[in-house]
Formats: structure tokens, C-alpha cells, sequence
């Protein structure tokens, strides 16, 4: 008897792009047998040719609905891998899914996630849905507007999990797949129903270090001021002039993130973490997501043994609600790659493959943001997307 | 702080104020008992305050205590930031380098397998060059030194084509590429830094900020031309790692391309051993065939020859014995001893031809040996009966040992020749009173006959050209002792025919062994 979601991996480390995407389809596909799959995620390198590799899986995969981003590294069941094409398939009788773009993120998030949202839906046939996986452009600020819109159209209390899309942290550009399509600036959703159960587990295993301050003026994903100081002097304040002029001439926030900023909202006891992107030249900080003014604010220190405990944990609350799981995505954070290092960073996802078990079919890639309900909050509404933070997502029954 | 000092200040002048006015109350009122409640109880009330200021007084050092642990906490925390960045700045270092070894150590089995110095420029690929630090790289691949326009790229990663030809012709007209080619050491080029006109443009064309470039320079071989591109400027350490690793792979190159052009050197070599072995072999085969076809040639001449021997031979002796028998009238004695050497001559000559016919029957193959068993007994006292006269006239001793062996296998007939032959052998070089010895041992899957004597024996040099047709040992005992040269070669053509070998061993004035092997079935 077949299982009820049946998923195979193929990957390719090949530095040709057409040829990798090639053989990371044909090799996962191959392991389909004669199964026939629904859906294709891929999370490709984006030091690839991006039109190469989508053409090199394409050859093989056909007219199959494909979804997918570029990444700051690929994750597989043996562990992180870095410059390669990862392909997942899935196949089964009980899912039903649909594909759904919207464009221009950075200039109308919000409509670029209804755009998704709708056209996921509006090809939806039959069955319940049960939640929506999200792949988008990595270096948009505003990404709590593109999750606002898409949750316009299924409802804000929708299960809506994924990551924002990498680019081996280079912070120049990232790329969304969609069927035939290579984009930039686009956020490509799957809508996921049927009789199956989508399991999410988000954490990240951050602690606060520095003093609480107030966030004193904020708007959207700019950090003004906190306690009434500049934002960007207090950023100094813990990591040293020398180290925040680095950031200011080369444009590059790389150091800083492994120290995400903590954002406590008032009625939480939960730390929402954000990356600074850029410096403003009136000492704002730019940030990866929305800045709730009022809360309080702590600069966040990781180390490893409470980001693979946080791992762990995560897995485990994403395997809560399934009796038999068919898959597994993980979407880490490109900054606990860079705090675990080359050696725990495949820890990590040892202890996740247990936690899911070890032939359960694993994927996943390092991301510049991650997007899912928190459960410990209830401002998740408005700042369900973060970083620092391991998401994964588990399908079965 | 100055709030609270406030506050306090504010209850001691209400305080006061208060017990001034009780007091003036008491002094002008007749109301003296209950002005002095009223004042006792603001004392009490003073007391009371005073006591409550004293204790937020001491609260506040408190809280001013632990504002400066809690200021504390937070330097502690800059500098366990600041440590940690410097931690993490470490670890990304140490894990770029792992990174970097891993695929120079990947790289390095590739190159391994290399067997051709043109396949070790095509090895590199993107991972390396990402692993590396880099976004882009070049390796081009220059026959001589001589002609550097040819030099051929063979690694693009993230170049087109006409992107990389552009590069390859400013680098041959700067004279950038004679410069690389000249030094092993890699050269870092940043565009902040640089003031060479020429290294500018290199990095306009390459496209990026930080580049590298360094010479592939092996001993023997093609030379190579490396370019490595950053997108970002690293610090000096990472610049100073950055060198290094390029310099040892630019080595693990150049010592592949060494071994290719090695291995290349020597499968060339065996190639062209294998080809002169192969062609020898064909003349080898050649010059056989025709020395089997010159030695059937030979065969059938001295068959047919023989044959026309025969025929006046057998008149020869007819008339001969004609004449020897008087039927033409009484012989003188000189004219009977001439016939008598004219028959004897004439038997010799006839049996020159016989065994001349038998061997090159043998040869053409025109003869089959039978396989039958041959009942040993009989055979040996046939033998013996043929060369019994002969050892009696010598009084040899002839001892036959046949250790339990009851029969051989092959042709009676032919074996008799082979075996009458090796023993006329030895009676006629044994001296007289000697022992002739024949010896039959089973072995694994044959029996071996062995014809001993205890005669003058063979010199060593004469003993592998004993088997050859008309070879006579050239020895004086020999030169007494007519024969004519065939016996023994009509012997091993017999024992081969029958898939046997025949070998001799002897030793000078004592003696020879000639032993046969014949299969056992």
C-alpha cells in the first residue's frame, strides 16, 4: 500500500548549472519509481545561472507545478551543503495543492501577497486547505505586508509557514521560482489541502544580553530611536565604532548578524528577532522585519548548545499534530548557519533528522528571514516574520 | 533623586510648622494639657518620619548600588559582544579555511586521476572557486612560453566566452600575462590599491573589486595562468589566507600537470613498446610461417629425394648381391671385399634414407602414432631381443627395472625404434664390460623411461644441439663410431608425436642418461 504523501530528494553538487538542475530532478525523480509526483520545491545556490538551473530541471520535471528560491545554503538529510540544487517531490493521492506569484514586493508587498494568495486559491480544486508555504524575496524589509496581504485572502488565523530567500550572503539579490519562471522581488505561495496535516515548529534559542531599551520611534522596519537616543548609537555602543564603521563603508551588516535584535511587545514574554540590514545616515537602522514602537528592545546573543536545543524542539513541535509524517522542510536561518559554524550547523540538522526520524525525506536551505505563527504570541499578526530562527515544517497525515 | 530630597524637605517643614503652632497654641490657650497630646504626637509623628526617611535614604544608596551592578552587567555585555564577535570572526575563519582545505584536498583527488596535462586545467570548477572565497575564476592553459596568444582557457566559472577572450587579449598586450607566468608567487590586485594601469583594467574586465592571479609553472609541461575574483575586499589576514591557499593550489597543479605530462611521457612510451613488441611479434610470425613452410619444403624434398634413392639403391645392392654371390664367376678376394664394402655401404645409406622418410613423414604429419596399451613385459623383451647380440659382443651389463609399471600407452612399434635406438646408443659408447641400465618410474601422469650407460659421457656444449638432424658430437670416440645423425632426431620426433619429452643429462667419461616422459593414458 502506498504511503499517503510519498517524497523523494535529489540534489546535485555539479558546478554546471543546467547540469546540476538536471541531475538533482532526474535523481529524485528516479527514486519516485512510478509514482507520480505533484509538486516540486527547489532551493538552488545562487551562485548558479539561475535560467540554467530552472532549464535543467525543467527538462526533466516537465509541465509539473514547481516552486522554490535561491538560498544562503542548502540543507539535505546528511546535513548543510553549500553551491548545489536540491529537488523535492512530492507525490500523493491525498494532497491537493495549487501554485500562486505575486511581483513587486518591494514596491506593494501587500498587494503582491493578495496577488499570490489569490491565484493559489483561485486554482485550489476541492478538499480542505490546510496551510500555505511560502518562499519570497530575501532582501525586502516589509515582508510582515506581504504575509498581511496573502492573509487577507485566507484568513488571518491561516497557517502560513516558509522562508525569505537567500543569496550565500552576499545581500545583492535572491530568486524565486515559480513553474517556469526565475524572478526577483516576488513572493510564490503553495497552497497545501486535502486530507493532510501540515506540522509547524518555530524557535530560535537567542537570549537577550544587552540592557532593555524602549523603542522610542519606529516606523515600519526603521528603528528611529530607542530610549530617545539614535538607534544606530546604541548599536555602536555594543559593537565597538571600529566594528559599525566596517558595516557603514562596506555596506555589509554580515558581522552583526549573529546578534539579532530581540523585540519583547509589551504583553509577551516572547522575543521576536530581527537582523539590522543597512545603516541610515540619521542613525536609524534598517531592519529585516517590522518594529513594533513601544516594546522593548535587547540586543540577542546565541550560542550553540541553545540553538541545536532550539532545533530540536522545533522538529519535535512540528511532528506534534502527524501521525505519519511524508516529508520534512526546513528553513534555517543564514545567521545560526554563521553562530553554529561548519561543524554544529550539521549538528543541527542531526538533531532534527531525529527528532523526525532518519528516512523521513528531509530538505531544506539557510534563508534571510522566517515566517510563521509563534505560538507563544499573540502578536503574531502583525510579527509572525523573523529571523535567527529554525522553522520546520512537516507533512503527513 | 531630587524628587524623594523634595518630598522629605516638604514633611520636615510641615513638621515644623506644626509643632510651632501647637506650641504657640499651648502657651497662649488654657488648653495647655491637650496642646501637649498635640505635640507629643507630632513629635512621635517627627520621630516616625525621620526613622521613614532614614530607610528610603538607605533604599536609595541601594537602588544607586545595584543601577551601577546593572550598568556593570551591561559593559560586562559589551565586552562579551565585542569577545564573541572576535570568537565568531575566528570560527568564520577557521571554517573558510576547513572549507578552503577540504576542496583543495577534493581538488587534489580529481587532479590525481589527471592523465593528460590538459585535463588538470579543466578541473577546476565552481565549487573550488566559492570554497576558495571567490565568485569568479579563470585557468588558461599555455603550451610554450614562447607563443602566449595561444594560451587556451580551460576553466570559465562565471565567464562567457568572448568575456574571457577579451581578458586573454589585455593580459597578452599589457604584458600581464608574461609578468604571472614569470613568478610562481600569487599577486593580490585591489582596485583601492592599485595604481598599475594595466592591473586596473584587469579588474574593470574581471569585474570585480579583488582579484588574484597566479602562474601554474611546472617543471616539465604546459604552463598555466590562474585569475581568481572577489566580489568584496577582505581584511589583510583573510588577504594574507587568501594568497596562500592559492599559492598551494597553483602548486597542486602544477605538480598534476608534472605528473600528468609524466604518466602522458610514459603511457606514450609503453604505448609505442606495445606497438614495436606487436610489430616484432607479427615478423616473428611471419619469418615461422615461412620457416614452417621452408622446413615442409625441406620435408617434402628430402621425401621425395629419398624416395628416388630407393629405387637405384635397391639396384645397387641387387646387383651387388648378384656379384657377391658369383653367379658371374669366382671373385677374386679383393674384388669379394670390395662388393662385401659395397653392400655394407649401401644398408648404411638405405637406412639414412628410412629414417630420413620417417622424419619428414613425421613432420608433414602423415604418421599417426597409435594409442593402444602395450603390455611392458613384451615390450622390454623385445627390445632386448634385438640389442642382446650387440651388449653380448661388448659383455655389457644390462639391468631393467620396470618398478611395478605393467604397461605404456602409445605406438609399440615407434616406441621400439625410440627405445632400440637409445640403447644401441649406448652399448656403442659404453666400453666393454660396462652396464647399460633401463628404468621405467611412474610419475604423476606419466612414466619415464630412463636409458642409463656407463660410457664416455657428452660434453655439456654438445648437449642441447644432440637432438638436431645429422649433428654428430664432435669428439674423437664419436669420430670412431659410424652413424648418421639422424638416430636421435628421429627419436624426439617419435616421443613428441606421442605428446612425451625426451631430455638427456651426462656427464663427461661417466655417462649419460637419456630419459623419455610418455603420457601414462
Amino acid at each position: 500500500m502506498p504511503e499517503a504523501i510519498t517524497a523523494t530528494v535529489g540534489w546535485s553538487e555539479r558546478s554546471e548549472a543546467l547540469l546540476a538542475g538536471k541531475e538533482a530532478a532526474e535523481s529524485a525523480l528516479r527514486k519516485l519509481s512510478s509514482l507520480k509526483p505533484k509538486l516540486a520545491i527547489v532551493f538552488g545556490s545562487s551562485w548558479f545561472n539561475q535560467p540554467q538551473l530552472l532549464q535543467g530541471i525543467r527538462s526533466v520535471l516537465g509541465q509539473l507545478p514547481l516552486v522554490g528560491q535561491s538560498t544562503a545554503g542548502e540543507i539535505v538529510s546528511r546535513g548543510p551543503i553549500s553551491h548545489s540544487c536540491v529537488v523535492l517531490l512530492i507525490a500523493s493521492d491525498v494532497l491537493t495543492c495549487s501554485v500562486g506569484l505575486g511581483e513587486r514586493v518591494d514596491r506593494a508587498p501587500r498587494e503582491a501577497g493578495q496577488q499570490a494568495a489569490y491565484a493559489a486559491v483561485r486554482q485550489f480544486r476541492g478538499g480542505a486547505r490546510v496551510g500555505c508555504l511560502l518562499f519570497g524575496e530575501g532582501l525586502v524589509t516589509s515582508y510582515a505586508d506581504v504575509v498581511r496581504g496573502i492573509q487577507e485572502i485566507l484568513g488571518t488565523s491561516f497557517l502560513i509557514a516558509g522562508g525569505m530567500a537567500g543569496d550565500d550572503l552576499q545581500f545583492a539579490q535572491t530568486y524565486q521560482y515559480f513553474n517556469h519562471r526565475v524572478l526577483s522581488q516576488a513572493v510564490v505561495g503553495v497552497l497545501l489541502g486535502g486530507s493532510i496535516q501540515m506540522g509547524v515548529g518555530i524557535e530560535h534559542g537567542f537570549a537577550p544580553i544587552s540592557r532593555p531599551r524602549r523603542i522610542t520611534r519606529a516606523h515600519a522596519n526603521i528603528l528611529y530611536e530607542l530610549d530617545q537616543q539614535p538607534a544606530a548609537s546604541v548599536y555602536e555602543e555594543y559593537f565597538g565604532p571600529d566594528v559599525v564603521q566596517r558595516m557603514r563603508t562596506d555596506g555589509s551588516t554580515r558581522q552583526g548578524i549573529a546578534y539579532p535584535l530581540g523585540i519583547q511587545p509589551e504583553t509577551t514574554d516572547y522575543w521576536l528577532l530581527r537582523n539590522v540590514v543597512s545603516f541610515g545616515e540619521d542613525g536609524s537602522l534598517s531592519c529585516s522585519g517590522e518594529i513594533l514602537e513601544g516594546s522593548w528592545l535587547q540586543l540577542m546573543i546565541g550560542n550553540k548548545k541553545l540553538a541545536l536545543e532550539a532545533a530540536s524542539k522545533a522538529a519535535q513541535q512540528a511532528m506534534q499534530s502527524l501521525n505519519r509524517v511524508g516529508c520534512v522542510l526546513v528553513f534555517d536561518s543564514a545567521t545560526r548557519r554563521k553562530l553554529l559554524g561548519f561543524e554544529h550547523a550539521a549538528r543541527e540538522i542531526a538533531c532534527i533528522r531525529e527528532a523526525v526520524g532518519p528516512s523521513t525525506p528531509l530538505v531544506g536551505c539557510y534563508t534571510y528571514g522566517e515566517q510563521a505563527p509563534c505560538s507563544n504570541t499573540t502578536a503574531h499578526e502583525r510579527m509572525a516574520v523573523q529571523t535567527g530562527s529554525v522553522l520546520v515544517v512537516a507533512l503527513g497525515t | 533623586m531630587l524628587m524623594s530630597q523634595l518630598r522629605t524637605v516638604t514633611i520636615y517643614i510641615v513638621l515644623a510648622t506644626g509643632t510651632l503652632a501647637a506650641l504657640t497654641l499651648a502657651l497662649g490657650t488654657a488648653w495647655g494639657f491637650l496642646s501637649l497630646v498635640i505635640i507629643a504626637v507630632l513629635v512621635a509623628s517627627l520621630v516616625y518620619l525621620a526613622l521613614k526617611a532614614e530607610g528610603a535614604r538607605i533604599e536609595l544608596a541601594e537602588l544607586h548600588r545595584l543601577r551601577a551592578a546593572y550598568d556593570q552587567l551591561d559593559e560586562q555585555a559589551k565586552l562579551i559582544i565585542r569577545t564573541d564577535l572576535e570568537l565568531h570572526r575566528s570560527q568564520e575563519e577557521l571554517d573558510r579555511r576547513l572549507v578552503s582545505l577540504m576542496s583543495l584536498h577534493r581538488l587534489g583527488r580529481h587532479l590525481q586521476v589527471s592523465l593528460r596535462p590538459e585535463e588538470v586545467f579543466s578541473k577546476l570548477d565552481g565549487a573550488t572557486v566559492m570554497n576558495f572565497g571567490f565568485s569568479k575564476g579563470l585557468l588558461g592553459m599555455c603550451a610554450s612560453l614562447e607563443d602566449l596568444r595561444a594560451m587556451d582557457w580551460r576553466s570559465l566559472i562565471r565567464f562567457t566566452e568572448p568575456e574571457a577572450n577579451q581578458i586573454k587579449a589585455h593580459l597578452v598586450d599589457s604584458g600581464l600575462l608574461k609578468q604571472i607566468l614569470s613568478r610562481p608567487a600569487p599577486a593580490m590586485l585591489q582596485a583601492v590599491s592599485t595604481i598599475d594601469q594595466a592591473q586596473r583594467k584587469l579588474l574593470e574586465l574581471l569585474g570585480v573589486p579583488m582579484a588574484v592571479v597566479a602562474g601554474v609553472i611546472p617543471h616539465t609541461g604546459p604552463v598555466g595562468c590562474l585569475l581568481l575574483g572577489a566580489e568584496r575586499v577582505g581584511s589583510d589576514t583573510e588577504t594574507k589566507v587568501d594568497e596562500e591557499l592559492v599559492s598551494i593550489l597553483t602548486n597542486q597543479l602544477a605538480v598534476a600537470v608534472e605528473n600528468s605530462a609524466l604518466y602522458e611521457k610514459t603511457w606514450t612510451t609503453q604505448q609505442e613498446l606495445e606497438r614495436k613488441v606487436q610489430e616484432r611479434t607479427r615478423e616473428l610470425e611471419k619469418a615461422n610461417d615461412e620457416l614452417v613452410r621452408l622446413n615442409k619444403a625441406k620435408s617434402d624434398f628430402v621425401s621425395a629425394v629419398s624416395h628416388e634413392l630407393r629405387t637405384p639403391l635397391a639396384a645397387i645392392k641387387g646387383y651387388a648381391a648378384l656379384l657377391g654371390s658369383g653367379q658371374f664367376g669366382a671373385l677374386a678376394k679383393p674384388q669379394g671385399e670390395r662388393i662385401a664394402k659395397i653392400e655394407k655401404h649401401s644398408d648404411l645409406l638405405g637406412q639414412l634414407i628410412n629414417n630420413l622418410l620417417d622424419i619428414a613423414r613425421i613432420e608433414s604429419g602423415r604418421v599417426t602414432m597409435e594409442r593402444r596399451p602395450i603390455p611392458v613385459k613384451e615390450f622390454v623383451a623385445t627390445i632386448e631381443d634385438v640389442v642382446h647380440p650387440q651388449m653380448d659382443a661388448k659383455h655389457l651389463r644390462y639391468v631393467v627395472d620396470v618398478d611395478g609399471i605393467t604397461q605404456l600407452v602409445g605406438d609399440s612399434q615407434h616406441l621400439q625404434r625410440v627405445f632400440v635406438n637409445l640403447l644401441s646408443n649406448a652399448i656403442k659408447y659404453t666400453p666393454e664390460r660396462g652396464t647399460i641400465r633401463l628404468t621405467l618410474t611412474q610419475e604423476a601422469s606419466s612414466v619415464l623411461a630412463s636409458v642409463t650407460d656407463t660410457g664416455c659421457g657428452i660434453a655439456p656444449e654438445e648437449l642441447p644441439k644432440l637432438f638436431q638432424e645429422f649433428y654428430r658430437a664432435n669428439d674423437p670416440v664419436n669420430q670412431q663410431i659410424r652413424g648418421t645423425g639422424l638416430g636421435l632426431a628421429l627419436v624426439k620426433r617419435i616421443v613428441e608425436a606421442h605428446h612425451g619429452r625426451i631430455s638427456v643429462e651426462s656427464q663427461k667419461g661417466k655417462g649419460s642418461t637419456f630419459s623419455v616422459s610418455l603420457p601414462a593414458e
